[in-house]
């Protein structure tokens, strides 16, 4: 336990020293800010979060892959990973120390897009539980990502390997969705698979205030899949 | 306080060590020493539980490395072949890192950091960012990284690889201060460096443990007939088959440079015929230039080993 909190801060402080969370954050704010400024000058518009947060979780899945492409990657390129590894560290503790690195890093600049519903609530009549839920989403959302982005940057010494594969699964979940229009929309099986494991429908129900635990259980069980993936390609190594 | 058995270690079908054993006993400064692909790196990565031997055991401390892996690396300071830290890290907050990870408290790594840097001569590279220092101080901080917990056991691949000379002295005399306090097994394919450091040296070829013996025994027992060098001022070309005749010398050789007329003389293991080659050659009117005993390095032992596989141990 202390372990992984000893790499997540490292991560969390390495993040901030190099230029990349800074592109990020810049990203990541700067289309927020559009959007949201786009969105309360259109005639008629409501006080919500809704289509904001829905850009939030396409922004999330372009710069997860860059987030995290560098968390196990660059460390087996440099060679780092070998010293690392051979610290009385468990592999899980490294996989989880970085992922929560990442997290931390994410959570520090969602916590910059707090004034967009704060500004909402002043001017307008804010459902805040809606927004909660909408966040949770997003958090949840963003979490899985990143798991995702753990696992591609185990994968391979590459970075930019990794962000590629990070960015090929994300458009994948991403894209499933349409699957189910494609075959008949409602009723058919296919149908039904494809829109439970679309990240745009699953995110669509927390971005209209709707807590579901089978949502929950999805994002959750992608990050926990992730994960393993990500120490089972570490302890590879220890093959005999 | 390392003890090695049968460890052999296949990647595929290919062994990169067959069948390795020794022991390395507490306080002792051992090298490591065989041609680039003979297996050292492999043999220090499964002790130091990076990855796991395909037969035999290991133990450090006599701790398991493979069954009690976690435990066994707390006992163990370690410095991979390529120094490679994280550079965007100041020395302190890196070396703090390290010593977080060890499992280290507060109090006791404030203490242990400021011993470390001072023996290792980071104190006024303290603030530094790693990426700016030279190679030469960053070497200085992978051994620090290593030494943070006060380890039983250094493991040290290639400590001196890539620096310059200076460098290369004063990371060994670094070396040469841990005795006593920690065991060292250090590896490099560099025999001065064996025979300047190191109290016992183990040499591995091809992924067998071809020696292993103190440098001076080592020299010894490689050693089959004395080699004398003798140069003359005047050769008429009779001078190898008349040396030749001295009962004593079992074979003349003329030393490859052309412009000196210089010979290497063998005779029998443990005769010193120089005084007598001395007057004989004065006797002929040759004028002589130079005559000294060639000292066998551990160069030709390594060479001798691991050319012709020649086992003395």
């Amino acid at each position: 336990m202390r372990n992984i909190f000893t790499i997540a801060q490292r991560e969390l402080v390495s993040y901030f020293t190099s230029p990349m969370a800074y592109v990020i954050t810049v990203f990541f704010l700067f289309f927020t800010g559009l959007i949201f400024t786009f969105s309360i000058y259109q005639p008629g518009a409501q006080a919500e979060m809704r289509g904001l947060l829905g850009s939030m979780v396409f922004l999330t899945l372009m710069v997860a892959p860059f987030a995290t492409m560098s968390l196990l990657a660059q460390e087996r390129a440099t060679g780092t990973l070998e010293l690392l590894l051979t610290k009385p560290v468990r592999d899980v503790e490294v996989v989880l120390g970085k992922y929560f690195g990442a997290l931390a890093f994410y959570i520090s600049m969602l916590v910059l897009t707090l004034p967009y519903p704060l500004i909402l609530s002043k001017y307008g009549d804010l459902d805040w539980g809606a927004t909660w839920v909408g966040y949770l989403g997003l958090l949840l959302a963003a979490a899985a990502f990143l798991a995702i982005g753990v696992f591609a940057s185990s994968l391979t010494r590459s970075q930019m390997a990794s962000a590629g594969i990070c960015l090929g699964v994300f458009l994948f979940i991403w894209l499933i969705g349409w699957v189910s229009y494609l075959v008949g929309g409602e009723g058919s099986t296919l149908a039904d698979i494809a829109k439970n494991i679309s990240v745009f429908e699953v995110f669509g129900d927390f971005e209209k205030g709707i807590l579901d635990s089978k949502n929950v259980v999805y994002f959750v069980s992608l990050c926990i899949v992730s994960l393993f993936l990500a120490v089972r390609v570490l302890e590879m190594r220890r093959q005999v | 306080m390392i003890q090695v058995e049968g460890l052999t270690k296949y990647y595929g079908p290919v062994p990169a060590i067959m069948d390795v054993s020794f022991r390395v006993e507490k306080g002792e400064i051992v090298a490591f020493l065989g041609p680039n692909g003979a297996g050292k790196t492999t043999t220090m990565r499964i002790l130091t539980g990076f990855m796991p031997a395909t037969l035999g055991t290991a133990r450090i401390a006599g701790i398991d490395v493979y069954e009690d892996s976690i435990e066994a690396r707390r006992h163990i300071g370690y410095m991979p072949e390529t120094t490679t830290l994280y550079t965007d890290m100041r020395v302190h907050q890196y070396l703090r890192y390290c010593g977080k990870l060890q499992g280290m408290r507060k109090p006791e790594l404030a203490d242990r950091l400021d011993l470390v840097m001072d023996q290792c001569g980071l104190s006024e590279r303290r603030d530094a960012i790693i990426g700016t220092l030279s190679l030469g101080f960053r070497q200085r901080v992978g051994l620090a990284q290593a030494l943070i917990h006060n380890p039983d056991v250094l493991i040290l691949d290639e400590p001196t690889v890539g620096l310059d000379p200076n460098q290369i002295m004063e990371v060994r005399q670094l070396i040469k201060n841990l005795a006593g306090q920690h065991t060292v097994m250090l590896s490099t394919h560099i025999l001065p460096e064996a025979q300047m450091t190191c109290e016992r040296v183990i040499i591995i070829n091809h992924g067998k443990i071809v020696a292993e013996d103190t440098p001076e025994n080592l020299t010894a027992q490689i050693r089959e007939v004395e080699t004398i060098v003798v140069e003359v001022a005047t050769d008429d070309g009779s001078v190898p088959r008349l040396l030749q005749d001295i009962p004593e010398v079992s074979s003349v050789r003329r030393l490859p440079d052309e412009s000196r007329n210089a010979y290497l003389v063998d005779t029998r293991l443990g005769t010193d015929i120089r005084s007598q080659i001395a007057e004989f050659v004065v006797g002929k009117g040759w004028g002589l230039l130079e005559l000294r005993p060639v000292e066998m390095s551990l160069e030709d032992v390594f060479r001798q080993l691991t050319t012709e596989e020649k086992g003395v141990a």
